[in-house]
């Protein structure tokens, strides 16, 4: 069986510009926030990643998207390398990205257009998303008119509508109330069994990796590197069992945590913290020693 | 509803009184109703009261001075000042026989058509030019401080310049409208592409915009409500620069019926020139908010 994704020796590595107003000068340091990740992810398959901040997810999901190249190493999807952002692929993020000045419908459409669709069929298609999230009947409602929970189902919309074979989704509901939270993971686990889509979920919560992915990939704090994989097995899933509180689910969480536990603390020690897209990192501590061990 | 709220643990708390949540919850539940469309009935009359109180709360202080204009020379101004300032109605009587012959609609016209010629060109030059300047970064800082020093030169300091150049005909009124209104709308254009949410751009290319869709579906449409900002505060620097233009070479124009009225000692033809330039000037700044608000319905605090 070939993999739907994979990663093969991946390296990334940023020069850093220290934040404005730094005392030591405007020497830049590099700093790797992957390093030599190996990973395969099977066509259909459900993978959460977890790991301390700094740990380079982030940058493994721009990578897969193809905003970015790696320094070295290779992604494949399909055995094919990636370059670029490609139909096969789609990103949702945490903080929805929706157009504010287009409705839900054309939210959902704007990545079919250009494709030969007319309008009619484009806002067709959108419906038929936007009703697969559980959003029928708000086709024309901008961004604003839209509740946390209702963006983000539209963001998982716009990304479904062009079908894509694969979901990235860089911790999409780390900005949700709980309650809305759960509701989502729920309808995500759904979608993903109604439309066998391969997903690749960040996350910061242990609860959301294991209850939502068939496994559950461990990061190392910087530079990240795959500290473990986690396969879960919850039993049937189908009942309106509180899946959480079995004792699976439990031992699972249990080992994701150990794993990741002492991972947070050296990133907490080491002061690492998040790479800014324009290649600052604000609160980093220029350790230029430890980027060459 | 603080009655309901209050009753119902009480009947979930005595299911042995099978007669008590029979005609309760239709007791306070009538009542409630009641009361609702009691209070909502007041509360419309209080909201229309409020509404029609704010109304004349917001027109007291234009009133007001209205009155202070009309009463103050008669009572208040010694009879020398009277004479330079005429009450309101010997204005409003100049302004009534200026439109009876014809003369204030001329003014107005020629002040108009050079406005707009001027305004036109300064937001077709300013929003193209601006998009270019704000899509190549080293041309943005290549002119930038060329651009800033223009800016910051008073329009009105180069009016002797583009007299000379251009002679005292209707191009140097045009040439010095559109230089006054270009900047606002060149500044904001380029500062509404720069400032468009780097997520909405990673968001666009992981969808596989290319550039120029990514320009237009994304940069653009975010961009607009900047730069109708901008083509507001140039239509406000058109009219404002116009005026003194048409003060300083013209034979029409409302510039020139001011300063004319001034020296022919037609003061209250003067006041109504004075006027007429502040309601043309409110006149296209509620334009110009309208088609900023049409433009930009999508922003949260625009739409009610």
């Amino acid at each position: 069986m070939t993999a739907k994704i994979s990663l093969e020796h991946v390296h990334q590595e940023f020069s850093v510009r220290p934040a404005r107003g730094a005392r030591n000068g405007p020497a830049p340091s590099t700093l790797v926030a992957l390093d030599n990740l190996s990973l395969d992810v099977a066509a259909g398959e459900f993978l959460t990643l977890v790991g301390p901040s700094g740990s380079g997810k982030t940058t493994l999901l721009d990578l897969l998207a193809g905003l970015t190249r790696p320094t070295s190493g290779r992604v494949l999807v399909d055995g094919r390398e990636v370059t670029g952002p490609g139909k096969d692929r789609a990103v949702v993020f945490q903080q929805y990205a929706l157009f504010p000045w287009r409705t839900a419908s054309t939210n959902v459409s704007i990545g079919l257009e250009g494709s030969g669709l007319s309008r009619r069929q484009r806002a067709a298609k959108a419906r038929e998303y936007l009703e697969l999230v559980g959003l029928g009947g708000f086709e024309d409602r901008y961004p604003h008119e839209l509740s946390g929970g209702m963006k983000q189902r539209v963001a998982i919309a716009r990304s479904l509508a062009y079908e894509p074979d694969i979901l990235l989704m860089d911790e999409p509901f780390a900005a949700l109330d709980a309650q809305t939270r759960e509701q989502l993971q729920d309808e995500l686990l759904r979608i993903w069994r109604a439309t066998g889509k391969t997903i690749i979920f960040i996350t910061h919560g242990i609860d959301e990796a294991v209850y939502l992915g068939q496994r559950v990939a461990v990061l190392s704090s910087r530079p990240g590197r795959l500290k473990a994989i986690v396969d879960v097995d919850l039993g049937d899933r189908s009942a309106d069992a509180d899946v959480r509180s079995s004792a699976a689910f439990v031992s699972h969480r249990h080992q994701v945590w150990s794993l990741l536990h002492d991972e947070v603390q050296r990133a907490q020690d080491a002061g690492h913290r998040k790479i800014l897209p324009d290649g600052t990192a604000p609160d980093e501590q220029p350790l230029p020693e430890r980027s060459a061990a | 509803m603080s009655t309901l709220a209050t009753h119902r643990p009480a009947s979930d708390a005595a299911p042995a009184a099978p007669v008590q949540p029979g005609p309760a919850p239709s007791g306070p539940n009538a009542g409630n109703d009641s009361t609702k469309t009691g209070t909502t009935a007041v509360g419309r009359l209080r909201r229309s009261a409020s509404l029609a109180g704010s109304w004349v709360w917001k027109s007291a202080a234009v009133i007001l001075f209205l009155a202070l204009w009309e009463f103050g020379p008669t009572y208040l101004a010694s009879a020398s000042t009277r004479v330079f300032l005429p009450p309101l109605h010997e204005v409003l009587a100049a302004g009534a026989e200026l439109l009876r012959t014809g003369q204030l609609q001329n003014h107005l016209l020629a002040s108009i058509t050079r406005s707009a010629a001027g305004f036109g060109i300064a937001v077709v030059l300013g929003v193209s030019l601006g998009l270019v300047i704000a899509w190549y970064r080293p041309l943005h800082s290549f002119l930038n401080p060329l651009l800033e020093l223009f800016r910051n030169t008073a329009a009105l300091a180069l009016l002797p310049v583009f007299t000379l150049l251009l002679g005292i005909g209707e191009e140097s009124k045009i040439t010095i409208v559109a230089y006054a209104a270009f900047f606002p709308v060149l500044l904001n254009t380029v500062a509404g592409v720069r400032t468009v949410d780097p997520l909405l751009v990673r968001a666009a290319k992981s969808l596989g915009l290319n550039s120029f869709s990514l320009f237009q579906k994304v940069i653009l449409p975010s961009a607009v409500p900047t730069i109708f900002t901008g083509i507001r505060m140039g239509g406000t620097a058109s009219i404002l620069v116009l005026i003194a233009a048409e003060m300083v070479g013209a034979k029409a124009g409302l510039g020139y019926l001011i300063i004319n009225a001034q020296s022919s000692f037609l003061i209250p033809q003067m006041y109504a020139g004075i006027l007429a330039v502040s309601l043309l000037g409110l006149a296209v700044n509620t334009a110009l908010v309208a088609a900023e608000r049409h433009f930009s319905r999508w922003r949260v605090a625009i739409t009610a």
